[in-house]
């Protein structure tokens, strides 16, 4: 990484793109997770994932940059996941008790 | 000896004394009250056979249950039922690097005097480490209930988590009270700050009590046994395991109360005065005490923060908190 | 070979191995387990990103609350396994993959070949400092302040209705 005043900051030791490089490879996994999986439970853990490979990604550029704007970022994001899990946790409860299965293929009754 | 390699070395001659003090010698102390004292408050003998007084018989509890056949349940979750003591015991352990356990020393070696912080890892998140590894921790319990294919067990792992989910959140206000007037989140900090201050036992005297009750419910101890609850669940989480898996719940335990105890302690009730050194805020003469340390032969003379009062060079060494308490006033954060 | 690189080699390799097995595995209970795993691993590599609130964060809420949680709903609710999957359908699984893999191998492209975007002349705290919470403490209750009462807000939102909708109608 070539930047003006790279002395400014403190240089990584590890290069960026090996931050990059894992972070991506986990959002792909993540991805391939929500893709592919039939359990309502497991897509649900492979898009915590994704946005912890996010997180990374973000933490990456902030250490690079010398911001801590990104961890502030991330603080946010983590906060939001918490959120967004025990509300969606709490829909797919629910949904169980009525439907009594965990198959997504069964669950999808808004389509046509 | 380059500076590295002493690092090395000294964290690991820190580790070795932590888990010496700490398992070896604090957690037999407790099992011996836990049994015979409780038999002296019950009016019954307790185990009196081992040592004096019956003081050996957590040794003597632990060969035994090394020495056990481990009997496994046929259709229990193999993975899972063998990592879950491990995933208890692993907390415990581990919660011991970021407490201090004494003032930095002064180690001269070989003509090079090296000032050796009395803690294992000083990192800047110290409480949140305890926070994180403590959280972690349930996973051992509520997997050893789960992996044992046990109604008894489920039901007593399942309330156990809950009961811990439930106090950290009263011991992490409890304990964060301390850590805002200290101002950092280190335990040496507030160990500095209570130097110079007072203890925050007195100030803070019910976050004190509501945080030791916290405690005592993080750690499974009466009367918040639901984990265990011998009258009720048979044994808790733990009825399927045996001999060593079990030991090393029960050493677990053990290990988890005393690092507890130990967060409880600096960072309510700790840091007396330092030997040899004027306090830093009140300015008041030195008490000479006739210490000896540990590393007699190796220590040097105090080097800055006792201002000229300290004793005569190589017969007693003054704990000071070196280059600390001179450059910091409690003015300043 | 510094020790920053082997730690980050370790850290890298073991998230990336415990996020396969996540979604390689069938049981749920396992998948948590391994997605515990991949925490763990992502907060050691915050901790070498000079982020160690951040990393004492990630293994608190992540690893210590909100997975904890989904591992109870297994648990209460008793998903031993897998999804029966009598009716596989082949080709949703095929499409998906060619998905995934032409997505990633893109995202990878991009991600890797875009070089970094030039550093601020000022440089920052963050990898300068010793210890940046008090930055961050400073910044989130400063420029933060709207977002950070925002997200109380939402916490509690997020409480009351997890309650509600999970709550058994006894009529």
């Amino acid at each position: 990484m070539e930047g003006a005043a790279m002395n400014a900051v403190v240089p990584m030791t590890v290069p960026l793109n090996a931050y990059l490089a894992v972070g991506t490879i986990l959002f792909v996994i993540g991805l391939a997770g929500a893709l592919l999986k039939r359990n309502t439970l497991s897509i649900f853990l492979s898009i915590e994932l994704m946005m912890n490979a996010v997180n990374l990604l973000v933490l990456a550029y902030a250490r690079m940059r010398g911001d801590a704007t990104g961890q502030m970022v991330v603080f946010f994001v983590i906060a939001i996941a918490a959120a967004e899990a025990a509300v969606g946790l709490a829909i797919f409860v629910a949904l169980f008790r009525t439907r009594r299965t965990i198959d997504v293929d069964r669950l999808s009754s808004l389509k046509w | 000896m380059s500076d590295a390699t002493f690092t090395i070395v000294a964290a690991i001659v820190k580790i070795l004394l932590i888990w010496a003090i700490a398992l070896a010698a604090l957690l037999p102390n407790l099992v011996w009250a836990e049994r015979r004292g409780a038999g002296m408050i019950q009016d019954r003998p307790g185990p009196n056979r081992v040592g004096p007084f019956g003081l050996f018989q957590a040794v003597a509890d632990v060969i035994k249950l090394f020495m056990k056949e481990d009997v496994t349940p046929t259709y229990v979750d193999k993975l899972l039922y063998n990592l879950a003591p491990w995933i208890t015991m692993m907390p415990a352990l581990v919660t011991f690097a970021v407490i201090p356990f004494g003032a930095p020393l002064d180690v001269t070696l070989g003509g090079v005097t090296r000032h050796v912080p009395l803690i294992i890892a000083d990192v800047n998140i110290g409480i949140l480490y305890i926070f994180a590894f403590s959280s972690l921790g349930i996973y051992g319990i509520v997997l050893a209930g789960w992996a044992s294919n046990n109604k008894y067990s489920m039901m007593g792992g399942l309330r156990a988590s809950a009961q811990i989910i439930s106090y950290e959140l009263s011991m992490g206000f409890a304990a964060a009270s301390t850590f805002l007037v200290a101002g950092s989140l280190r335990l040496p900090a507030v160990v500095e700050w209570q130097q110079s201050h007072v203890w925050n036992v007195v100030p803070q005297f019910f976050g004190f009590l509501i945080f030791l009750i916290a405690v005592f419910a993080e750690t499974n101890r009466l009367p918040f046994d639901l984990a265990e609850a011998e009258a009720e669940l048979v044994a808790g989480f733990h009825t399927e395991y045996s001999a060593f898996k079990f030991g090393m719940f029960f050493m677990g335990e053990y290990a988890n109360i005393i690092a507890a105890s130990g967060l409880v302690v600096t960072s309510t009730s700790a840091a007396g005065r330092s030997r040899g050194s004027p306090s830093p805020a009140s300015g008041e003469p030195s008490r000479r005490s006739p210490s000896s340390s540990r590393r007699r032969s190796r220590s040097s003379p105090s080097s800055s923060g006792s201002a000229g009062r300290s004793p005569a060079s190589g017969t007693t060494s003054s704990w000071t908190w070196a280059g600390r308490s001179s450059s910091r006033s409690p003015s300043s954060t | 070979m510094s020790l920053e690189l082997v730690v980050f080699a370790i850290a890298s390799g073991l998230a990336i191995v415990s996020a396969l097995a996540m979604v390689v595995v069938k049981t749920p209970v396992k998948s948590v387990i391994s997605l515990v795993l991949t925490f763990f691993a992502l907060a050691v590599l915050s901790i070498l990103l000079s982020a160690p609130f951040i990393a004492a964060l990630q293994v608190i809420v992540y690893a210590g609350a909100i997975l904890v949680l989904f591992l109870f709903v297994v648990m209460l609710l008793n998903l031993t396994q897998e999804a029966e999957g009598h009716d596989e359908r082949p080709i949703q699984k095929l499409l998906g993959l060619v998905t995934v893999v032409a997505l990633g191998g893109l995202l990878l492209g991009v991600t890797l070949k875009a070089g970094a975007p030039p550093v601020p002349a000022a440089g920052g705290p963050i990898g300068n400092v010793t210890d940046e919470i008090p930055i961050l403490g400073r910044l989130l209750f400063s420029d933060h302040l709207l977002a950070f009462e925002a997200l109380s807000v939402l916490l509690l939102l997020a409480a009351v209705g997890a309650l509600i909708l999970s709550k058994r109608r006894f009529d």
